[in-house]
């Protein structure tokens, strides 16, 4: 029989965090930011609804024009964008400070010694302060919908239910990120001797995940490793700029034998788009595989999928051309819309999951063969 | 109430605990003595289930530790050496924490948590734990040895850090705790401490028992048998002379001496001196602490 020990730890850890200074002063900067960013973002909303009605009104008919970006409907969830981003420094900043010195606070005051003369098991001690961090990063996280939602309301505007479950989405992903770092937090707790060597690890892996690994993606680096993407034949190029790198047009040549022009295919420009297409692949598989072990990359595909799901379903596909071949097979509006494209970033979920549990494993494995000497 | 059978932990191929054996009976106060690093506390950890041991077994009121913990761990009341709290929780708050842990009802919790910071003297004090001497942390500590009212206490080094006041508060509570029939263990290093609470004791030297029993046990079982004798005459006294005289040493032109004697030689020393007039002849009342040193010594060189 388990004794009562996971629920009066957790209880305690709940009442502690929320009691903290450090919770109040970072949450409370966190909040601030995060509303003025919402309130910025709800006067560009309704400036950029203005501009989509103007557009509407100007290109109607036009297929093209209605398939470009300036036909996007502008969503108010796109507010949220400069939260996502808030939420990869504060928030990240927040799970690590609430989460670092958890285990190395009660080895410092000498309490884990009593803590575990108590009738508990071992593990009740790690769960119940997961638990309870869990909790209040929950709890912050609801505060933060809540004020959000106040901040639309009072500018007028209204969610749908979709909207509304858009809303809860990115709260659910925000979650995660921070959870993921408190995690890593309480892992460092776990390893290190004394805070403040907790923190300086956590930092080391946070700096790692964030800024150090997506570095490997950047243009420059890749091609230092991975060499020079393939040089076009010498004839005219067209180029486009798109999203992720750049893209040659096929090239064609044109005789003047008839009435009709004939296209040829020029077998150079073939063969250089082939390697150019494969190069480019290798390149954002790489680019996607080590995203994926970063917590911050993560979220902010997931939440742009969430919140801005046009941007989305670009930064998706190779080029802004590919954006149309899409079209034919995810659904552009509604729920269907959404978990298509959610469904495409299903290694971006799994990831967003995986961390936090696997260093809340390690973190469990590692307090479970403390030395309570 | 308290066995241990051959119990014995091993860290890195070095014994901490070697082949220990312990029976304390109920409602004893139990004194755990030996030199830093003789293995008391790696004891108290293993009879609180904090550390298994390597072999052997412990048991707490029938009870083995090792593979009932939990039940063994509601019978126990804890108090570490090095004691510590939540800094930033009241007193109050901290022994109510622990209170829950025990899974005591709030009822209990509100009529136990102040009488037990009235009975260790921090009743009406408010301020967080982080602001505490480490005398008032030591005082918290007792009292939270006592918050389950628990059958068995096992207390590390109790008086380290606490006043003169603090430690008369300290037995006083020790003595009535053990008279409502609470079975005690004290470890310390400081036996003029354990000598005036405890009933008995065990001596542990290297991770090894090397004596146990009553004091009185301790006492003659200690030491190497010799017999110091003083004598005080009115006049100069003559040289004395027997088989069982080790060493002698004359002062005050003869008019003192300290002698040592392989035997308890008073009568015939009596019979040689008497003549000189015998102010004082007596044997020296051993001393607690040179006994105790000599377990350590023996220990030591074997």
């Amino acid at each position: 029989m388990r004794s009562t020990g996971l629920r009066v730890i957790a209880g305690k850890e709940f009442n502690d965090h929320l009691r903290s200074r450090k919770f109040h002063l970072i949450f409370g900067i966190f909040l601030v930011i995060a509303i003025i960013g919402l309130v910025g973002g709800m006067v560009n909303y309704q400036e950029q609804l203005e501009d989509y009605n103007q557009a509407q009104s100007t290109v109607s008919g036009d297929d093209t024009m209605s398939k470009s970006y300036y036909s996007w409907k502008p969503s108010m969830l796109s507010a949220f964008n400069e939260m996502s981003s808030l939420m990869t420094t504060i928030g990240v900043i927040l799970g690590i400070a609430m989460g670092f010195d958890l285990i190395t606070r009660e080895k410092e005051s000498k309490s884990l010694k009593i803590l575990l003369s108590h009738p508990i098991y071992r593990d009740e001690v790690i769960n119940g302060k997961a638990l309870g961090g869990v909790a209040a990063i929950a709890l912050a996280m609801g505060i933060m919908l809540v004020i959000s939602l106040a901040v639309m309301l009072i500018f007028g505007i209204v969610p749908n239910f979709e909207e509304t479950v858009r809303m809860f989405l990115f709260g659910a992903l925000s979650f995660l990120l921070v959870f993921s770092f408190f995690a890593i937090a309480l892992f460092m707790s776990t390893v290190a001797k004394d805070s403040g060597s907790a923190i300086i690890y956590t930092l080391i892996v946070m700096i790692v995940l964030s800024s150090l690994l997506p570095i490997f993606t950047y243009g420059s680096v890749y091609t230092a490793v991975f060499g020079q993407p393939p040089d076009p034949p010498e004839s005219t190029v067209i180029r486009y700029g798109g999203y992720g790198g750049t893209y040659v047009s096929s090239a064609v040549s044109v005789s003047d034998g008839g009435d009709m022009l004939e296209p040829e295919i020029d077998e150079a420009w073939q063969e250089y788009e082939e390697k150019s297409r494969a190069y480019w692949e290798q390149r954002q598989a790489v680019a996607a595989a080590v995203s994926l072990i970063s917590p911050t990359s993560n979220y902010q595909t997931l939440a742009y999928a969430v919140t801005n799901p046009d941007m989305a379903r670009m930064m998706l596909s190779s080029s802004i051309f590919e954006v149309a071949e899409m079209d034919d097979e995810i659904p552009q509006e509604g729920f269907s819309a959404l978990f298509a494209l959610l469904g495409e970033m299903a290694k971006n979920i799994a990831a967003l999951v995986i961390t936090p549990a696997l260093f809340f494993g390690l973190a469990w494995v590692r307090f479970m063969r403390e030395d309570v000497r | 109430m308290i066995r241990c059978e051959h119990l014995t932990k091993v860290y890195n191929g070095v014994p901490a605990v070697e082949d220990l054996c312990l029976d304390i009976q109920a409602g004893e106060i139990f004194g755990l003595l030996g030199p830093n690093g003789a293995g008391k506390s790696t004891t108290i950890l293993m009879l609180i289930g904090l550390i298994e041991p390597t072999s052997g077994a412990c048991f707490i009121d029938g009870t083995e530790v090792a593979t009932h913990p939990i039940e063994v761990k509601r019978k126990i009341g804890y108090m570490p050496e090095d004691v510590g709290f939540y800094a930033t929780l009241t007193a109050e708050e901290n022994l109510d924490y622990s209170a829950k842990l025990y899974g005591m009802d709030a009822a209990e919790r509100r009529k136990r948590i102040p009488d037990l910071l009235s009975l260790v003297g921090l009743e009406g004090v408010e301020k967080a734990v982080g602001g505490y001497s480490k005398g008032m942390r030591q005082r918290l500590g007792l009292a939270k040895a006592l918050i389950n009212e628990p059958t068995v206490i096992i207390l590390d080094e109790p008086t380290a850090n606490l006043d003169p006041q603090g430690v008369a508060d300290y037995r006083r509570i020790i003595r009535e705790t053990a008279e409502n029939g609470t079975t005690v263990l004290v470890s310390s290093h400081i036996l003029s401490e354990v000598s005036r609470v405890c009933t008995s004791a065990a001596v542990l030297v290297h991770g090894k028992r090397v004596a146990g029993g009553s004091w009185n046990d301790l006492a003659h079982a200690g030491g190497n048998g010799d017999v110091v004798i003083r004598v005080e005459t009115r006049s100069p006294m003559p040289e004395i002379v027997h088989p069982a005289l080790i060493s002698a040493e004359y002062a005050e032109g003869h008019m003192t001496a300290r002698l040592v004697a392989s035997a308890d030689i008073r009568n015939e020393i009596a019979d040689t001196v008497g003549s000189a007039g015998i102010r004082r002849l007596e044997t020296e009342v051993p001393d607690l602490e040179d006994i105790f040193l000599s377990y350590y010594h023996e220990e030591a060189t074997s």
